[in-house]
């Protein structure tokens, strides 16, 4: 028989520790695989968005104002040199069927609706029609739908459309369903296709939102781009190509799959604690064998392979495992991102280099941590092992300072497999997270002891010889303890890290939206509302309102870059006392918002630009005019726009020259004291005019609500590192009891119970996990205050995560507790002749 | 006065997976309270399992065992957990001490297992006198590595004997030692009997040892094969034994 042989053999020896230790390689692995799914399947979707989205069009102008790109812009750019095609089109959301009146009818979702030039368009998109026709002429009263949107709202061929716009419903025919979500991102599959000049008419527009460019053969866009620099001067446009789409969705999910994979390197960092104590465990259980070897004239190196042949095993069956259990994870994954961006992400798009990459890793962390119980092994002198009384704590005890190399190898190989779209940053912010937790962990073993006392003392006035063989058992080898504790200790700590971080951001969000919305309730609508239209007036003579102000969030020029911008009423924000004022008067500025000429910065953006009280802005307005504001003051937080906060501009600017053409959101403030009629009345009269309105605090628990989600799921994936923190419990605390068979059978002869026996072990997991939860509460605090600073985000006031510690708690304490069931049970049914005989 | 630990037609039979090995095959003997009765036989004999069942840590096969007049051949485990606990004591071959608990903690631990506070009255002065019995004063507070192998099983019967034991059972205790540590502790156990009136069960293949006896019983093949009566002797010499058991071929 083989050397290898004999490993496979004594593998199969301890079947439940092999088993669990090639479980908690299958969990690391998973979560990994699924990790390096959903990167592979959202670079997948990112592909083929932009293919559905830009087509094969080279360039795209996209408009900067609301009012679009008006026909002059258009056809300039139609004129331009090296353009072969020009595709305008409208973009609108708005919903469909009769405006609901009813209090108890239900508001069906938004649609997007995209208008086109069916001959133009068609040359650079393919639209892939299930059912049904094209559409033709650019005025004909027809309609394409997706797929998507025909099933979820019952429409077939012929079915009568109505187009909520800016004034009476536009009717149209449905001709055509479009396969699967049709070709408009962030549409989540409602998407409407109209003839242009159908949209221009529903929504009262003059302009087109964009134009899709393709260019002749053998010009270049950097070319084309200059050229239209030079000709398109009416109207600020922004020039993008299908690469910057591409990268602006792939950042959309940098952040969530930065995080995803630093929690999959913190379940395989946790995996090799397993790896390295089972191991060591079976080195040492086995030293009289492996001192057999070595008298029988096994080299040195013969007995590394040896060890390391079982290493092998157990990873590449642990990452086989962990392949099926990623693929599961990855649907899951993938299904929380289309919940929470409704961004199109699958994993079936998983492929064959990234499953080859998570099986590699996983065997190559196996073999890491597979090293140093193989050289303690190798070390094993044969006189010592054929002792009769073998005692060799060497042999048993893995040496922390190994982690260090694991970790090496861990980080190496996250960095290999690091998604690109998660960037450097996130790596970074990894790799400090990652170096404090393998600190915490080698930090164990000298704080386990008086913890463990501390932490121990109430249960000695309960079970005092059982808590006092516990801790004795703890501390029999403390660098096992320690790998177990440390393993518990990173679960832990992710969660109560991750808890934090979720708290600050919910905090953070439910804090700005009540320090800059003037209001207990926010009524929005899909189209703009003119200063004209009477909705505001109706809406503040309801009884119980205080006040009403309108809000508009559009984009400004400045120096060449994109700003959200929104328009305000000055007085409405001083008499309610938003916005919290850095520099500038709070009084002189707000009311200088309404004269005119003036703008007030949020903090980021007087950063960016450099500027402060008293500089002035210039806002490129089109045509070659500008708009010069004075910069009256600058707030801490201000009103959210797309992708920031937002630059504040008095309505009469707003209005006038930058052609704002009405309010989307009403910030409703009611009397104190008015009752729930008030917000009844209020909401009716909104549904009546078409508006949607909703609490405050529903909008801020819609926010709270889409974080909880995104931290659900990286709680998810650290509750994976929790688990497989229990089975290294499940197997330290089974091969204590194995170590102490003739100890528990010698305290069974001299009277012990096998309730005291099994009581025993049951102690030492609840140390184990008391002094678990502790040290994972306090990590995690470290975790979350580095996650927090280098985020930006570490505010005094957040307060501690109390319902995360408490979990922390909760999962420390059951966690060890399931995991003493087994070994518990072993302790209780040591048979006391066949322990005697032992020795 | 009746026996205190009797043996009723023992057998006991070990399966191995298909194939079984009969250990005990019908042996009856009777202990008198107060006596010194040694287990002689060769390796393999069943002596020790014997013991096993005579103090409650197995149960026979077919047969009886009648502890005080209780029949404790099939006691339920928590009934036989106490028995051990209240009414034997055991000293094994290997010093069988916890590791982490110093020599008065592994003396006191039948106490503490049962609950019982040993700081103290009466149970802090019977742990010091035991103590005083084995001669460790002075190294209460020693680890049990701190120990050298004749103290090591010296504290292993203090243990044993704190609990005031009906009966003292002891397997080998001698074969871990050199021949005057070895003496010190048969010293020991004769002092606990002559003195104390505590009855022993010595299971041993040592001669010198056996010759502590007041009686001893010849053990092969699972069977008692002859029974020796030497009667109380201050000087423990083993002529007299040694020459009955040539007499028996052993």
């Amino acid at each position: 028989m083989g050397l290898d042989r004999l490993a496979w053999r004594i593998l199969a020896a301890r079947p439940l520790r092999t088993l669990l230790t090639t479980l908690g390689v299958a969990l690391g692995v998973g979560v990994l695989s699924s990790s390096l799914a959903m990167s592979a399947g959202i670079e997948a979707a990112v592909d083929r968005t932009v293919r559905d989205v830009v087509g094969s069009a080279d360039l795209r102008v996209a408009a900067f104002l609301e009012g679009g790109l008006s026909e002059a812009t258009v056809e300039a750019i139609r004129m331009t040199d090296g353009i072969e095609v020009a595709a305008p089109s409208i973009e609108r959301r708005t919903f469909l069927g009769a405006p609901v009146t009813s209090a108890g009818a239900e508001a069906r979702e938004a649609v997007t609706v995209v208008g086109i030039e069916p001959v133009a368009w068609s040359r650079l998109h393919e639209l892939e029609l299930v059912a049904g026709a094209r559409l033709a002429r650019i005025d004909e009263p027809s309609a394409l739908i997706t797929e998507s949107l025909a099933e979820a709202d019952g429409y077939i061929l012929g079915s009568e459309l109505r187009i909520q716009g800016h004034d009476q419903p536009t009717t149209l025919r449905v001709i055509g369903i479009i396969a699967g979500p049709g070709p408009v991102a962030g549409a989540a599959g409602r998407a409407v296709i109209v003839p242009v000049d159908v949209a221009r008419s529903a929504f009262g527009l003059e302009g087109v939102t964009r134009v899709d460019i393709g260019l002749a053969d053998g010009v270049s866009a950097r070319d084309v781009a200059e050229r239209l620099a030079e000709r398109l001067t009416l109207e600020p446009y922004v020039l993008s190509s299908p690469a910057d789409l591409a990268e602006g969705l792939r950042a959309s999910t940098a952040d969530f799959q930065a995080t995803t994979a630093l929690v999959a390197a913190i379940v395989l960092f946790v995996g090799s604690f397993l790896i390295v104590n089972t191991l060591s465990m079976t080195v040492g259980e086995r030293a009289r064998e492996v001192g057999l070897l070595r008298a029988a004239g096994a080299t040195r190196a013969q007995v590394v392979r040896f060890v390391l042949a079982g290493a092998l095993v157990i990873g590449i069956a642990g990452s086989a495992f962990g392949l099926v259990l990623g693929l599961l994870l990855g649907s899951l994954m993938a299904g929380s991102v289309r919940a929470l961006t409704g961004f199109p992400a699958e994993v079936s798009s998983l492929n064959a280099g990234s499953l080859a990459v998570a099986f590699l890793v996983g065997v190559a962390i196996t073999i890491a941590g597979a090293v140093e119980p193989a050289i303690q092994a190798a070390r094993i002198s044969p006189v010592e092992a054929l002792r009769a009384r073998l005692d060799l704590p060497a042999t048993r005890r893995a040496r922390l300072g190994w982690l260090a190399l694991v970790f090496v190898a861990v980080a190496i190989l996250a960095l290999l497999a690091w998604p690109p779209a998660a960037g450097a940053t996130g790596a970074d912010r990894a790799l400090g997270v990652y170096a404090v937790l393998l600190a915490a962990t080698l930090a164990t073993p000298f704080v386990l002891p008086p913890l463990a006392r501390i932490l121990g003392s109430p249960l000695a006035a309960f079970v005092r010889l059982e808590e006092r063989l516990a801790r004795g058992s703890l501390a029999r080898d403390r660098s096992r303890t320690a790998l177990t504790l440390g393993a518990l200790v990173v679960g832990l700590a992710m969660i109560v890290a991750l808890g934090w971080t979720a708290q600050a951001a919910r905090n953070a969000a439910t804090a700005w939206l009540a320090d800059v919305v003037p209001g207990d309730e926010v009524v929005t609508s899909i189209r703009p509302i003119g200063p004209g239209e009477a909705i505001r007036g109706q809406l503040a003579a309801i009884e119980g309102v205080r006040s009403v102000t309108p809000i508009a969030t559009f984009d400004l020029a400045i120096r060449g870059l994109r700003f959200d911008a929104a328009a305000i009423v000055g007085a409405d924000f001083l008499a309610d006392g938003r916005l919290t004022f850095i520099d500038g008067e709070r009084a002189a500025a707000l009311r200088a918002l309404d004269v005119g000429g003036a703008a007030i910065l949020p903090l980021p953006a007087a950063e960016r630009l450099g500027l402060g009280v008293g500089d002035t802005i210039s806002l490129a307005l089109g045509a070659g005019t500008t708009l010069d504001l004075r910069v009256v003051g600058v707030v801490e937080r201000s009103i959210p726009g797309d992708g920031g906060e937002a630059i504040l501009v008095g309505w009469r600017d707003a209005s006038g020259p930058i052609g704002v053409p009405g309010a989307d959101v009403f910030a409703v403030r009611f009397e104190d004291g008015a009752g729930p009629a008030a917000r009844e009345a209020l909401e009716t009269a909104a549904r009546d005019a078409a508006l949607e309105a909703n609490p405050l605090s529903r909008v801020q628990g819609a926010v709270t609500d889409a974080l909880g989600r995104v931290f659900g799921l990286f709680d998810a994936l650290a509750l994976v590192a929790v688990l497989v923190a229990a089975l290294g419990i499940v197997n330290t605390l089974a091969m204590g009891v194995v170590e102490r068979v003739h100890e528990i059978g010698v305290l069974r002869a001299i009277g012990m119970t096998r309730r005291q026996a099994s009581r025993m072990v049951v102690v030492e997991a609840t140390i184990l996990g008391l002094v678990g939860a502790v040290l994972g509460a306090v990590v995690g605090l470290g975790v979350g205050a580095v996650l927090l600073f280098l985020s930006g985000g570490l505010v005094a006031s957040a307060g501690l995560p109390w319902a995360s510690i408490a979990i922390a708690a909760v999962l420390g304490l059951a966690g060890p507790a399931i995991a003493a069931w087994y070994p518990s049970r072993l302790a209780s049914r040591v048979s006391i002749v066949r322990a005697l005989k032992f020795e | 006065m009746p026996p205190i630990l009797e043996a009723h037609d023992l057998t006991k039979r070990f399966e191995l997976g298909e194939s079984s090995v009969e250990a005990l095959k019908g042996v009856s003997l009777a202990v008198q309270p107060g006596e010194f009765v040694a287990l002689m036989g060769p390796s393999g004999s069943g002596k020790s399992t014997l013991l096993q069942l005579l103090g409650g840590l197995d149960q026979p096969t077919t047969g009886a065992v009648v502890f005080e007049g209780e029949d404790i051949s099939h006691l339920s485990d928590d009934d036989a957990t106490r028995l051990r606990r209240e009414r034997t004591g055991f000293v094994f071959q290997a010093f069988n001490l916890i590791p982490l608990l110093n020599v008065r903690e592994n003396i006191a631990l039948p106490f503490t297992i049962a609950g019982q506070d040993t700081s103290r009255g009466e149970l802090r002065d019977r742990i010091r006198e035991v103590i005083t019995l084995v001669e460790l004063e002075g190294k209460e507070r020693h680890r049990p590595d701190q120990l050298s192998a004749g103290e090591q099983q010296r504290v292993a019967v203090a243990r044993a004997l704190v609990t005031r034991p009906s009966v003292l059972l002891a397997d080998e205790p001698t074969g871990n030692l050199d021949y005057t540590t070895g003496g010190e502790l048969l010293d020991a156990l004769w002092k606990s009997c002559d003195g104390a009136g505590q009855t022993v069960v010595l299971v041993t293949h040592d001669a010198r040892a056996a010759a502590y006896a007041d009686r001893v019983f010849v053990i092969r093949d699972g069977r008692i094969r002859d029974e020796i009566d030497l009667g109380r002797r201050p000087d423990h010499s083993a002529a007299p034994l040694i020459a009955r058991l040539a007499q028996v071929g052993l």
